[in-house]
């Protein structure tokens, strides 16, 4: 079974994350409220209209982690053809076309053939698809899957700005906290967590950690690491590669102190790292494994 | 595989088991004891055989529609001396012995062999005793050619159409092997998400690969006509087989292709299958050249029937009206493979 159990709501203009590693089942689930798929049990509804309708899916647009466009075809008329199938005719269905062409950045290279664009440019034209008959729900599969950091921030800030409701797969942790307003954590098939990042990273992301890489002095670090763990704020010290990791509720406080520890010791620091607890953190409490697994 | 397949299509077909005698020439207006002397005075090879044709019309016709390589027909006027093995030219008969070659043009090796059978007969009707009293002018025989229609136009006639019809099987297949391409590239998906009925795509995909197979043959038809000067025969009928003939050569070249597991598969199986249906079909050779038994399986294909309607029209200069059967066969085979289609499309495009 692909997903079971599998229950949410993305409400009015709310970004709703589904997070979770590849084959977890964020496609299958979209498919399903796309009416791509038809669930063995339970319902969809969108926009008031069971799922699978002619008028729900008139509510949706749909971005497939594939290119889905004719690479033989300009943006334009691939635009003019998905158009035509959500009923946009005439001067609506053009002004449309030059108005999600302006809004991701593609209004210069409309009338060239798809196949002739960078990677980045696909999914910006991909997501222009999904967004040309002004959906009440965008629902967008990875979209950010194999492009280049530049496009990414483009596709991100697009998404971000549109002021409807969204439904973002991504197994990227980072785009998930930055543009979703609640995140749903999927793993198996199953939604193992659900609510806003901050509330997930308070609930099961841990705690702040302290990475000390330390210079030559090993034969102090042992002394060092028995003072740290008697200092207040810290919770647990353990030896990593070249080094010791720190477990504390609040990592910026406790940093004076435990450079000051360390000058005292003896023992040169090379490297401090303060890793606040994310996303990535979250999964792998909920599910013992990694998120790019 | 491919090649092994292939080998066994043209094996099964002109392999050992078929008949040696591929080339007949028929002969009217002379007995059985006489083209039997004749074929004997020619010392024919065994890949010739001479057929007795009741009467010229129908020898013609055959010529015409390739079942005869060539033919020779006896003048009517001696129709009682051809009753005889030794005829004797009367006293006071105001023609003499007349021979008549009918070839297509087409057929050159016919041609020459139906001169040997002339000259076997005039043998025979020499070796009769001369009428004392008959002059020498009497006795000549006289020997005319007719050709039906130009060689080279006549083959266009023809191979046109038969081969156009394979392509729209081909042109089928193609279309399906697309319709996969978009399922794997996600357009398929893109588009069913879209609120338009799953029937209503399946339709629009289907008329599409019909208005597509049409269109080529239409094409083909109109461009050897006007540039080549081919004749396929009456248009309303080469409009009712061209449009039967795409709807049944798509609808079982869509069909035969969705059961391919992928698009590469989908390419090979368009290919094989057409090349195969091809050669059932008799669609690469000569009409009336195939051996006898797949004369009768080349009815099983839609393209034997629709060549079938096509030497109708373009041999034999039929009217319309003689392409009604065929026309309404193609139409029966249509709705199945079109049916099948259909429904393996919807399991692409449903839910």
């Amino acid at each position: 079974m692909a997903v079971d159990d599998v229950s949410f709501t993305v409400d009015d203009e709310e970004c709703y994350g589904l997070l979770g590693p590849n084959g977890a089942g964020k496609t299958t689930t979209i498919a399903i409220v796309c009416g791509l798929l038809k669930a063995d049990a339970g319902e969809v509804n969108v926009d008031g209209e069971p799922g699978g309708s002619l008028r729900a899916k008139a509510a949706i647009g749909y971005v497939p982690q594939d290119l889905a466009l004719y690479p033989d075809l300009s943006a334009r008329e691939n635009l003019r053809f998905f158009g035509q199938l959500y009923g946009l005719v005439g001067k609506r269905l053009e002004r449309r076309i030059s108005e999600t062409l302006e809004l991701v950045g593609l209004a210069e290279r409309g009338k060239d053939h798809v196949g002739t664009y960078s990677g980045g440019m696909k999914r910006r034209a991909n997501i222009a698809a999904g967004l040309l008959h002004e959906p009440r729900l965008l629902i967008l599969d990875e979209p950010t899957v194999g492009v280049d950091p530049q496009s990414r921030n483009a596709i991100l800030e697009t998404v971000s700005g549109l002021g409807i409701a969204v439904l973002y797969t991504t197994h990227y942790m980072e785009e998930a906290e930055k543009l979703c307003h609640r995140v749903g954590i999927i793993d198996d098939g199953h939604l193992v967590a659900e609510g806003t990042p901050a509330d997930l990273i308070k609930d099961h992301g841990g705690q702040d950690r302290l990475r000390l890489t330390f210079g030559d002095a090993e034969t102090k670090a042992e002394g060092f690491a028995a003072t740290c763990i008697l200092m207040q704020g810290v919770d647990e010290v353990r030896r990593i590669d070249g080094g010791l990791e720190l477990t504390t509720d609040h990592g910026p406080a406790v940093l004076p102190s435990v450079v000051r520890q360390a000058g005292q010791c003896g023992v040169e620091l090379m490297g401090i790292e303060v890793l606040a607890p994310d996303l990535e953190g979250v999964f792998l409490a909920l599910t013992g494994k990694d998120l790019r697994d | 595989m491919a090649p092994l397949a292939l080998a066994g299509i043209l094996g099964f077909a002109f392999g050992h088991n078929a008949p040696k005698g591929n080339l007949t020439v028929g002969v009217s207006g002379a007995s059985p004891q006489l083209v039997a002397a004749a074929a004997h005075a020619t010392q024919l090879p065994s890949t010739v055989d001479v057929r007795v044709v009741p009467d010229a019309q129908s020898l013609k016709r055959d010529v015409r529609d390739g079942t005869l390589a060539a033919g020779v027909i006896l003048s009517g006027h001696h129709q009682k001396l051809t009753d005889l093995l030794i005829p004797i030219v009367a006293p006071g008969a105001r023609h003499s012995p007349g021979f008549e070659v009918v070839s297509r043009g087409s057929s050159l090796v016919g041609e020459e062999w139906a001169e040997s059978i002339t000259a076997g007969l005039s043998s025979r009707l020499y070796a009769g005793r001369i009428h004392p009293g008959s002059s020498t002018r009497l006795a000549a025989i006289s020997v005319t050619t007719e050709s039906l229609g130009n060689a080279s136009r006549g083959v266009l006639d023809y191979f046109a159409p038969s081969i156009a019809v394979i392509f729209l099987f081909i042109g089928g297949g193609l279309g399906m092997r697309s319709l996969m391409l978009e399922r794997s590239g996600g357009t398929l998906a893109r588009i069913a998400a879209a609120p338009v009925r799953p029937n209503r795509v399946v339709v629009g995909k289907m008329v599409a690969i019909f208005v597509t197979g049409l269109t080529s043959i239409l094409v083909v038809w109109g461009a050897t006509t006007v540039l080549f000067g081919a004749d396929w025969g009456a248009p309303i009928g080469v409009l009712l087989l061209c449009v039967g003939a795409s709807a049944a050569m798509c609808g079982l070249g869509v069909f035969l292709t969705s059961l391919a597991r992928n698009e590469q598969e989908a390419f090979g199986v368009a290919l094989m299958v057409g090349l195969f249906l091809s050669l059932l079909g008799g669609n690469l050779l000569p009409p009336g050249s195939l051996p006898g038994f797949l004369q009768v399986l080349s009815l099983g294909t839609p393209n034997g029937w629709a060549l079938v309607g096509f030497g109708r029209l373009s041999l034999l200069g039929d009217s319309a009206g003689s392409v009604i059967g065929p026309f309404l066969v193609l139409c029966l085979i249509a709705a199945v493979t079109v049916g099948l289609a259909m429904i393996r499309v919807r399991r692409m495009v449903e839910p």
